[in-house]
């Protein structure tokens, strides 16, 4: 046999020929549907891609979960494979593996803002009619908005994450100040407290280059009665609505009641800030709550007060937050999608929903459980006001949703530092919006 | 090389007898031997061949393939279309791409310069060290030996407008502190000198190897002929280091173009779009907008980019050698 330099090029060619086309299984998407709709009762083994759940009283909130499921049904093992915690990482490494045709994880837990980009790319399967009639009314509208694409949904209600004011009660009680109800009544409170010297920073929040400001923009324009895309999807960033919210951005800085380092402020950075003592108010999350009134991981604890998002004076809105959170999504190529389902549809159930307001620092995604025995008993403020907040989806709705980001956070960003001014930043995101829009971004 | 193959190729076939099969070909029982031992060596090597396959070309061939073609996930897998050159139309009209592109160079050419221009000192001044280098060494080497992103993030404590002592430092001594991150121009510094901080001792010890090959004679016979030493070192020692340096750089650049984790860890690409890398660029593409072909332009783009500069460079360097050879 000899071996010419041809032949070993033919080789290679086939290789990789049929590397191209191993993708090309033909798989049809109502047969998964349809295979989803059963679950069979013969054992099965499922994966759970999870992030750590913050947990109220130590114990492992997934595990509990999983063990709940495994009681209901013996037949099934679950096990967990960790993810990363932040939602650009996490996207990163499941949605290669996804691509990739991975049967594993069966079902993972993504970001509420996942949806439209894994629906339109395959990568989560349609949920519509494996759901029963009238499952969504159980959940805030904004979930579902955020997890439909072109009228399907791709992914199932786990929890929620929404956004609050965090406060030192000590200092505004030292100073006679309440809390603030509007940005203007903040900005004043704030250098008030600055100008005594018993705080560094007046308001902590997060305007680094990453999905964290563009959720913060979405909140400021909601603030100001404005929206980035309207119900249809188009671009609808502008007027006096979205001037408003940039020079509102730019004033915290130029006044200095947050510090100029909050460009490279993400949730993180802000939270550390604010339990070492440094601020007198914080945007972020509902988690800073536990982690703020911890004693052994904060300065301040103890000292911390919750409150809605301020508003615009005269608008008559305070309370803004994103729909934030996490659901689980069912891998189309699950090798168990009917039980993966089941799974699914068990962790956006009442048993699970209560468990997670009895152990979970985070806000269960079914509105009557908010308003239930087991939240009440937690005490956790951010559970306990969730009902009052005016939830808004970020513009989630098209599928080029990392471009629109983009497109609000890179001048927002610049606004923030200084470097544009709040019009030129609107028309910036404008025109960034378009091209994201017409899938002309990078 | 060239005259390698030249007395090669000019030394007379076996017994001086000008009838003689021509070079390259060999009478049938050596013939059929070499064509054994041809066997026989691809043999060995199909298994390397086979791994280095499926490890490196499949992956080169794949991605020229996505970035050349219309790409679409759907329920039956990943999909190659029709053939396309919009992906490369989408980078080349838009300021993003030119503008990643730019920083990616710029921070290239100034990080390499400074690297290099520090390993030689610093590799100049260990050479002339007795006792104490192998502790030097050891000591310059643990910056080279941290994993990237530690290193990357370690800074990012360090450069941290709250807390950094970076900041701390720049307040007792300026009186005001300083956005280091939040700003382009010193946010741009601020990764050089990590990368530099990082890769000196690299070219250092690239360097000192170089030094330490140099005949002992070539400096003796300079000093007879009175050359000082910064003649010495201009004359002598740069033009000897000039291969192993060229090696060096050329590593250097391959590394310096392809940075990722450092933007990634220290600024994820901001203020705006001001320290986002080409790497970064494909990252975000790629693996956060699921634009498989945009993403392997990106790639592709750079690959050719980087490779031509290492050409040129070689190019520039080997005219360079040759000049001197003549001289």
């Amino acid at each position: 046999m000899t071996l010419h330099r041809r032949t070993v090029l033919a080789g290679v060619g086939s290789a990789v020929a049929a590397g191209l086309a191993s993708g090309c299984g033909g798989r049809d998407v109502d047969d998964l549907v349809a295979q989803a709709a059963t679950t069979p009762k013969k054992p099965a083994r499922l994966t759970w891609w999870v992030s750590e759940i913050p947990s109220r009283r130590g114990a492992v909130v997934a595990d509990l979960i999983i063990r709940a499921f495994e009681r209901r049904h013996p037949n099934v093992r679950i096990s967990k494979i960790n993810a990363l915690s932040t939602s650009d990482g996490n996207r990163s490494a499941i949605a290669t593996q996804l691509a990739g045709g991975s049967p594993q994880p069966d079902v993972y837990l993504g970001d509420t803002t996942w949806p439209t980009q894994f629906g339109r790319a395959a990568l989560a399967l349609p949920v519509n009619e494996l759901l029963p009639d009238g499952f969504w009314d159980a959940y805030p509208e904004a979930l579902r908005r955020s997890s439909t694409y072109r009228g399907t949904a791709y992914a199932v209600p786990f929890f929620l994450d929404s956004t609050y004011l965090f406060y030192r009660k000590d200092l505004l009680a030292k100073h006679g100040l309440r809390v603030p109800r509007s940005w203007e009544e903040l900005l004043h409170t704030s250098r008030t407290v600055q100008r005594a010297g018993d705080t560094a920073a007046g308001f902590l929040w997060q305007a680094a280059v990453t999905e964290s400001l563009t959720a913060n923009v979405t909140e400021f324009l909601a603030d100001a009665g404005g929206t980035v895309l309207d119900e249809r999807g188009r671009a609808a960033l502008s007027g006096a609505a979205a001037e408003r919210a940039f020079s509102l951005m730019a004033e915290f800085t130029t006044s200095g009641v947050t510090p100029r380092t909050v460009t490279t402020y993400e949730e993180s950075d802000s939270q550390d800030a604010f339990v070492n003592g440094r601020g007198l108010f914080l945007r972020n999350w509902s988690y800073a709550w536990v982690n703020s009134s911890t004693p052994n991981v904060s300065r301040v604890a103890g000292k911390v007060g919750v409150a809605l998002r301020p508003g615009f004076e005269g608008t008559g809105r305070r309370g803004v937050s994103c729909a934030g959170g996490w659901s689980n999504f069912v891998n189309p190529s699950s090798q168990q999608l009917g039980t993966a389902m089941e799974f699914a549809r068990f962790c956006a159930g009442e048993e699970v929903q209560r468990l997670l307001a009895r152990e979970a620092g985070v806000i269960p995604a079914m509105t009557s459980v908010l308003h239930g025995r087991e939240a009440r008993a937690a005490g956790d403020p951010t559970v306990l006001r969730a009902a009052d907040l005016h939830l808004v989806a970020r513009p989630v709705q098209t599928p080029h949703y990392p471009q629109v980001s983009k497109a609000l956070y890179t001048p927002a960003n610049a606004v923030v530092g200084g470097d544009l001014s709040p019009a030129a930043g609107v028309r910036a995101a404008q025109d960034g919006l378009r091209k994201a829009l017409e899938g002309k971004a990078l | 090389m060239s005259t390698a193959l030249q007395s090669k190729t000019s030394t007379p076939a076996k017994g001086g007898d000008s009838r003689s099969a021509p070079p390259g070909r060999q009478t049938p029982s050596a013939g059929s031997g070499a064509r054994r031992r041809t066997r026989t060596g691809w043999l060995f090597a199909s298994p390397a061949l086979l791994v280095v396959t499926v490890v490196t070309v499949f992956p080169v061939v794949f991605s020229l393939a996505l970035s050349f073609a219309e790409v679409r996930l759907d329920y039956g897998g990943l999909r190659l279309g029709s053939p396309t050159f919009a992906h490369y139309e989408a980078l080349l009209s838009n300021p993003e791409w030119y503008h990643a592109l730019a920083f990616t160079l710029g921070f290239t050419i100034v990080s390499v310069l400074l690297e290099l221009v520090l390993g030689t000192l610093a590799a100049l001044v260990l050479e002339r060290l007795g006792a104490a280098r192998g502790w030097l060494i050891a000591l310059l080497l643990l910056p080279w030996a941290l994993i990237n992103v530690v290193a990357a993030q370690l800074w990012s404590y360090l450069f941290n407008g709250t807390y950094g002592a970076v900041s701390w430092l720049c307040e007792q001594v300026l009186g005001t502190q300083p956005d280091i991150l939040g700003r382009p121009v010193p946010a741009m510094a601020a990764m050089v000198v990590v990368d530099v901080w990082k890769t000196t001792p690299f070219v250092a010890i690239v360097v000192l190897a170089g030094l330490m090959l140099i005949s002992a004679e070539v400096y003796e016979a300079a000093e007879i002929d009175g050359a000082g030493p910064w003649t010495t070192f201009w004359r002598v020692t740069l033009p000897q280091l000039k291969p192993i340096v060229a090696i060096a750089v050329l590593f250097r650049i391959l590394q310096a173009f392809g940075i990722f984790d450092l933007p990634f860890v220290l600024t994820q690409g901001g203020p705006g779009t001001a320290t986002q890398s080409v790497a970064m660029l494909g990252y975000r593409i790629l693996f956060q907008d699921l634009d498989f072909g945009g993403g392997a332009a990106v790639a592709v783009s750079t690959a050719a980019i980087v490779m031509a500069c290492c050409l040129l460079f070689l190019r520039v360097l080997r005219a360079q050698t040759d000049e001197e050879v003549r001289g």
